[in-house]
């Protein structure tokens, strides 16, 4: 599995992972050695059902270029 | 059955059914209705004079599906467990017209109590396992096709179960419900209720493939020249030794058939099925004695109400929800409370006893310890901002959340008053934070996972 | 609450050494609010990890603890009792994922070290946020209630019953046994149902 690296724009972007599955999955990307671009950055929640939007506005609002919930 | 009632350790509550559960896991109040058998059990001996005796003797055995017949007061089956009989109130002709009592007098032991009532007892438990189990699709309802259940020849696979029981109403001979004959060709179609969206299921019932084949077997070894003819869509055998089994069906001589019957209609004393074979891309009429129908497994009545009495969630066909498909099949959303058998969702005996032990251990385990960590990282209210508006309550999974009325002293010309205020029972919180987001003063917060530690983790990234 | 935050950074052997500069991650740290000590290790779980942060939290005083290592759901536990030997609330301390998710699935060490300080800054933007947080218990009554009584309770009663608690078996229906008394033989074996 691999993702096109080849572009020169560095997005920044954040990334909302239930600690259940989100979380746990992207461990196992890790366990598999999975190569995906560094521009991720996993903020652990309990559970999606925890994300308030005020927190992916607030994601936006400090200049992240992308926002993923995932769980 | 029997090592059950007669172990040390095992209370039988039979005739019973949960009306009301409070508390949470290790300590739950659980109420208990006690419904009336109008015999005391604990004089009865289960001598069986008074079902010998009862001159109501006509009353269609719900047991064998109205095949056989039963005293009004009666054990559920001869082996019944525990084997004491009880009186079917609403045919007893003492308890209806207060004509008879003839059991009464016939009793040895004087244990016949007719002004028996409904009891209430409340039982405090550590643990609640959840083996509900299932009853069959109510297909009469959604088949016209297969005629509503207006061909007495058209039988479901349990009732075929009773007929071919060597203690069922026939003594295992396979004989006709509508004139007592043997039949010759017997049909049987599967997936009735299951995998048919429009008209029953989404899901497939699991045991039905196997069922049938052994029904099939049945009629080919017990019946001289029979005819078992399965219309099927497919044939799922996966469990160990299924597809021996089913080889084994196929080795006695049942005819297998993929395609879907259209519709049964009498002609004479016989059954017409319009049906196609869709490997050999052609329509037939198949002509049968009997027709047996493998109808699918459904949550039993009263699950969904007894879920919701209980405190957990159940899935888009009633079944109850497991808390993880995979990780955590036997346990629900709610700690303290398992999941065991068909109640989860339809499975065969292996399975069913499989996970059975699984919830056992699970209970087990719990019961080595002697006291219960909670979870640290719960919901919080600041009773200061709550407003008491209650949004948050319907949201969390585990029914931490409840409304309390408080006290406050009044101030600023106002006298003392109450309000309502969100209060987080933390032994049912299980740290989800999914009440925050609903929460528009923000007077709850989450421990370890604040809305202040997330933000500051936003703002940290986005440096 | 006072601001004195320590942090480990794990090499894990090679598994995070050889992607991130785990040293210059450390030195890193120390540039960041609130953080008073900072430090690499080769195994920060092993034994002699464990107890440079234990160590730490005494001679630094440190209030709060961030370790920048694998996974939290695999060493969370490990960790917080680790800070809790160190003399300080285990809900004190926070971990950094720099294994799982940034070590073993990047192979630019620029990049992946950027992130793990990144990462780490995180982790210090949060512990300085904790609060010392409470374990409660609560009593167990060791009694079990089955709700039905056919195979599945029947079997669940047993084996907790088998394991020497007292069990209590409700049943809607007059008899246990269930479905299961009305079949006849079943498969694959054909024995008999009761």
């Amino acid at each position: 599995m691999s993702i096109d690296t080849q572009t020169t724009f560095k997005p920044k972007i954040i990334v909302f992972a239930c600690n259940w599955c989100s979380y746990a999955a992207a461990d196992l990307a890790g366990l598999n050695h999975y190569e995906y671009p560094a521009d991720v950055r996993i903020i652990r929640t309990p559970c999606s059902g925890r994300m308030d939007p005020m927190l992916v506005l607030r994601a936006f609002n400090r200049g992240a270029d992308g926002v993923l919930l995932s769980g | 059955m029997v090592a059950v009632a007669q172990h040390p350790n095992i209370e039988l509550i039979t005739l019973a059914e949960v009306v009301k559960v409070t508390g949470y896991i290790g300590n739950f109040n659980v109420t208990i209705k006690k419904k009336a058998k109008y015999v005391d059990w604990d004089l009865c001996n289960g001598c069986g004079t008074c079902i010998d005796k009862c001159p109501t003797k006509k009353i269609k055995d719900e047991f064998d599906f109205g095949m056989g017949l039963r005293p009004a007061i009666h054990k559920l089956f001869p082996q019944a467990v525990p084997g004491k009989p009880y009186i079917d109130p609403l045919n007893c002709t003492k308890l209806t017209k207060d004509k008879c009592g003839i059991c009464e007098k016939v009793c040895p032991t004087g244990a016949i109590r007719y002004n028996d009532v409904d009891q209430l007892v409340t039982e405090e438990v550590g643990a609640i396992v959840m083996a509900t189990g299932y009853d069959s699709f109510n297909w009469q309802d959604a088949y016209g096709e297969y005629g509503y259940g207006k061909y007495p020849d058209v039988i479901s696979g349990l009732e075929f179960e009773r007929l071919v029981s060597a203690g069922g109403p026939t003594q295992g001979k396979i004989l006709r419900p509508s004139d007592g004959k043997e039949p010759k060709h017997i049909a049987f179609i599967k997936c009735v209720g299951s995998r048919d969206d429009t008209k029953g299921k989404s899901y497939c019932s699991r045991a039905c493939c196997m069922y049938t084949a052994k029904h099939a077997y049945q009629v080919k070894t017990k019946i001289e020249d029979s005819e078992a003819y399965v219309f099927y869509m497919d044939v799922r055998t996966a469990g160990k030794n299924y597809e021996e089994f089913y080889q084994r069906a196929l080795n006695a001589g049942a005819k297998y058939i993929r395609g879907r019957v259209s519709k049964i209609y009498p002609r004479g004393d016989k059954l017409i099925l319009k049906t196609e074979d869709t490997l050999m891309g052609m329509a037939l009429e198949v002509e049968a004695d009997m027709v047996v129908l493998a109808t699918a497994m459904v949550p039993a009545a009263g699950a969904v109400q007894l879920a919701k009495t209980i405190g957990f969630s159940v899935d888009k066909d009633g079944f109850f929800q497991e808390a993880h498909p995979k990780l955590q099949p036997v346990e629900t959303f709610t700690a303290g409370v398992y999941l065991a058998g068909t109640c989860q969702g339809p499975k065969d005996i292996p399975d069913t006893v499989a996970q059975a032990s699984g919830a056992a251990v699970k209970v087990c385990g719990m019961f080595s310890k002697n006291e219960l960590v909670t979870e640290a990282m719960v919901s919080e209210v600041d009773i200061s901002k709550c407003s008491g508006c209650g949004l948050c309550v319907p949201i969390c999974p585990y029914g931490a959340i409840s409304l309390q009325e408080i006290n406050e002293r009044g101030g600023h010309g106002h006298g003392p008053f109450t309000r309502q205020i969100a209060e987080i029972n933390s032994s049912l919180c299980q740290g989800c934070g999914a009440c925050l987001p609903a929460c528009r003063t923000t007077a709850l917060n989450l421990k370890g996972f604040t809305n202040d530690q997330l933000v500051s983790e936003v703002d940290a990234l986005c440096l | 609450m006072k601001k004195r935050v320590g942090v480990f950074v794990c090499e894990c052997g090679t598994n995070i050494a050889a992607t991130v500069d785990t040293q210059q991650v450390a030195e890193y740290a120390k540039t960041l609010p609130g953080v008073v000590y900072a430090t690499n290790y080769k195994y920060m779980c092993s034994d002699p990890g464990q107890e440079l942060i234990r160590t730490a939290i005494k001679e630094q005083n440190l209030e709060q603890v961030v370790v920048a290592s694998c996974s939290p759901r695999m060493h969370e536990k490990t960790f917080r009792n680790a800070v809790e030997g160190g003399g300080i609330n285990g809900y004190m301390f926070e971990m950094v994922n720099i294994r799982e998710q940034n070590s073993w699935v990047h192979h630019d060490r620029q990049e992946a070290t950027k992130k793990a300080e990144d990462l780490v800054r995180m982790g210090v933007a949060k512990v300085l946020r904790n609060q010392p947080l409470k374990i409660s218990t609560i009593p167990v009554t060791k009694r079990a209630m089955v709700i039905g009584g056919g195979i599945a309770g029947m079997q669940a009663a047993l084996d907790i019953a088998e394991a020497g608690h007292r069990v209590i078996l409700v049943e809607k229906e007059a008899s246990i046994g269930g479905k299961m008394t009305q079949l006849d033989k079943t498969f694959p074996t054909m024995d008999c149902a009761a």
